[in-house]
């Protein structure tokens, strides 16, 4: 049990890392989910030239790691003349890549209602946002949620990819914690379980959606 | 194209009421869907209060009808009329313009319309399914939409389930809602497209009763219905459609027990082979 003395002594730093993690990952799902919302209805509704410029973007997104953007964000945005503090770069870096997989699900969403949920709103003689708002995207959202909340664990992992750029959270915090106790595996395990809860009770309320969607309302 | 030899007699005959404005106008007509031919230059007015059943094969452009009227499907030329006013394209000397998207919704919402799957919002109870749009699109206060509401679920018989989610209601409890979800707008016309075609024999009643109540009422119908015995007990008028034009129209005994053309005739006979037990 001694062994693990490094990493029950060194907890309370590595909670605090995890709380930087949720505060980023928070602040990051928030505005990659309505940048997803906006570029699914622009792909389902938008003209032919918005269309392909949000799917030229989607390829571009999807095509490049996280890690690449992080990294290439890191060095290109001083040079823009955009001083943003590194952790709102960070931030925005992560929410326009996760928004690029959000729309995705989002887009799913709307396409898999059936036809028939447009006639009877129009037939009520509702305009096009009015339909949006009030009919399809309630069910379209609702049918989205489990694979958005995936999303959401996959981007809470994303986070430790920071550390990288230089920022602080669970895994940077985890990694000063192994250069002062040279007791790497006992603190990675205390960082893995960290991050374990954290997408596990995610997980769970993906789940808990998911029967909600599948046994009605 | 069969028998039309003697459709010309039947397109002479004007079965309209009297002298009253229609209701609903429908002048030349036609539809496409890529090459095929759905709609061929049709023409029907039916006057306030007038029930009108349409009947014809499947396939042979009743529903593609009703959904031009309220322009759920697009159609190439012709025009619509609901009371005197235009639905979906207006008519400057011989030009044909679309309204805009705007207009549209304006005149589909004078249009009820109920649909074979029922179509209600899963997401919402019933009582907000009926009331939504009219607090919505009318901009009618949410108590009196919901008050109406009510008194809409009473008379299809549902008060009991004003709470519930559709998925907890029977294909006609789910139909009735349907009736009642387009009557909350005031409509000056209902359309029923094959209404009773997704329910189980046994709920079939419940919801033609409905109608029939409607009917008595003097809403002015438009009907789509394989139900031969309830077209002749609440029609007006039976308008026969096949490959995309009117062939004939009349008054029910008239087109059920004296059809002129061989077209009708054909097909009533398929239809009666077909059902009786």
């Amino acid at each position: 049990m001694n062994n693990f003395n490094p990493l029950i002594h060194s907890f309370p730093y590595l909670l605090r890392g995890a709380g930087m993690t949720v505060l980023m990952a928070a602040t990051a799902a928030i505005p990659a989910t309505v940048l997803g919302v906006v570029l699914a209805l622009l792909q389902v509704f938008g003209n032919r030239i918005l269309r392909a410029s949000v799917i030229a973007y989607l390829l571009l997104v999807r095509g490049i790691p996280l890690l690449v953007l992080l990294t290439f964000a890191y060095y290109l945005l001083p040079l823009t003349g955009i001083d943003l503090p590194p952790f709102w770069g960070v931030v925005l870096v992560i929410a326009c890549y996760y928004a690029a997989f959000m729309s995705e699900v989002f887009r799913a969403g709307i396409l898999s209602l059936p036809q028939a949920q447009w006639d009877a709103a129009r037939g009520l003689g509702m305009t096009r946002p009015l339909m949006l708002k009030i009919v399809i995207l309630p069910q379209a959202l609702r049918l989205a949620a489990p694979p958005y909340v995936s999303l959401c664990v996959s981007l809470v992992k994303a986070t430790s990819l920071v550390s990288i750029v230089g920022l602080w959270e669970l895994t940077m915090a985890s990694r000063e914690v192994v250069e002062r106790t040279l007791a790497p595996f006992q603190v990675f395990i205390g960082a893995g379980a960290i991050y374990f809860c954290i997408c596990y009770a995610l997980a769970l309320y993906g789940r808990h959606l998911e029967r909600r969607v599948l046994h009605g309302h | 194209m069969a028998d039309i030899s003697s459709d010309a007699s039947s397109t002479a005959i004007d079965v309209r009421p009297l002298a009253r404005r229609p209701m609903l106008e429908i002048s030349g007509v036609s539809k496409s869907f890529g090459a095929t031919q759905v709609l061929c230059d049709v023409s029907l007015s039916v006057a306030p209060g007038e029930v009108v059943v349409v009947i014809g094969p499947s396939g042979s452009g009743k529903t593609t009808l009703l959904r031009c009227i309220n322009l759920l499907e697009d159609y190439e030329e012709g025009t619509i009329t609901v009371d005197g006013a235009p639905i979906g394209y207006r008519r400057r000397g011989s030009e044909r313009i679309r309204m805009s998207e705007r207009d549209i919704a304006a005149a589909r919402a004078t249009i009820g319309m109920v649909f074979q799957s029922f179509n209600l919002f899963p997401h919402m109870t019933v009582l907000r399914n009926i009331a939504a749009a009219p607090v919505r699109v009318k901009g009618a206060p949410r108590e009196t939409a919901e008050a109406r509401a009510r008194e809409l679920l009473a008379m299809v018989g549902l008060s009991d389930k004003a709470a519930e989610h559709p998925a907890r209601l029977s294909g006609g409890q789910q139909q009735r809602v349907a009736i009642a979800r387009a009557l909350a707008m005031d409509p000056k016309i209902m359309l029923f497209d094959e209404v009773t075609s997704a329910l189980d024999p046994e709920l079939v009643g419940e919801v033609l009763a409905a109608m029939q109540q409607l009917a008595q009422g003097g809403m002015t119908m438009v009907v789509v219905t394989h139900e031969m015995s309830f077209a002749r007990d609440i029609a007006d008028r039976i308008v026969f459609i096949d490959g995309g034009v009117i062939v004939e129209q009349g008054k029910p005994d008239e087109i059920l027990f004296a059809p002129r053309t061989n077209r009708v005739r054909a097909f009533l006979k398929r239809y009666n082979d077909r059902y009786r037990i």
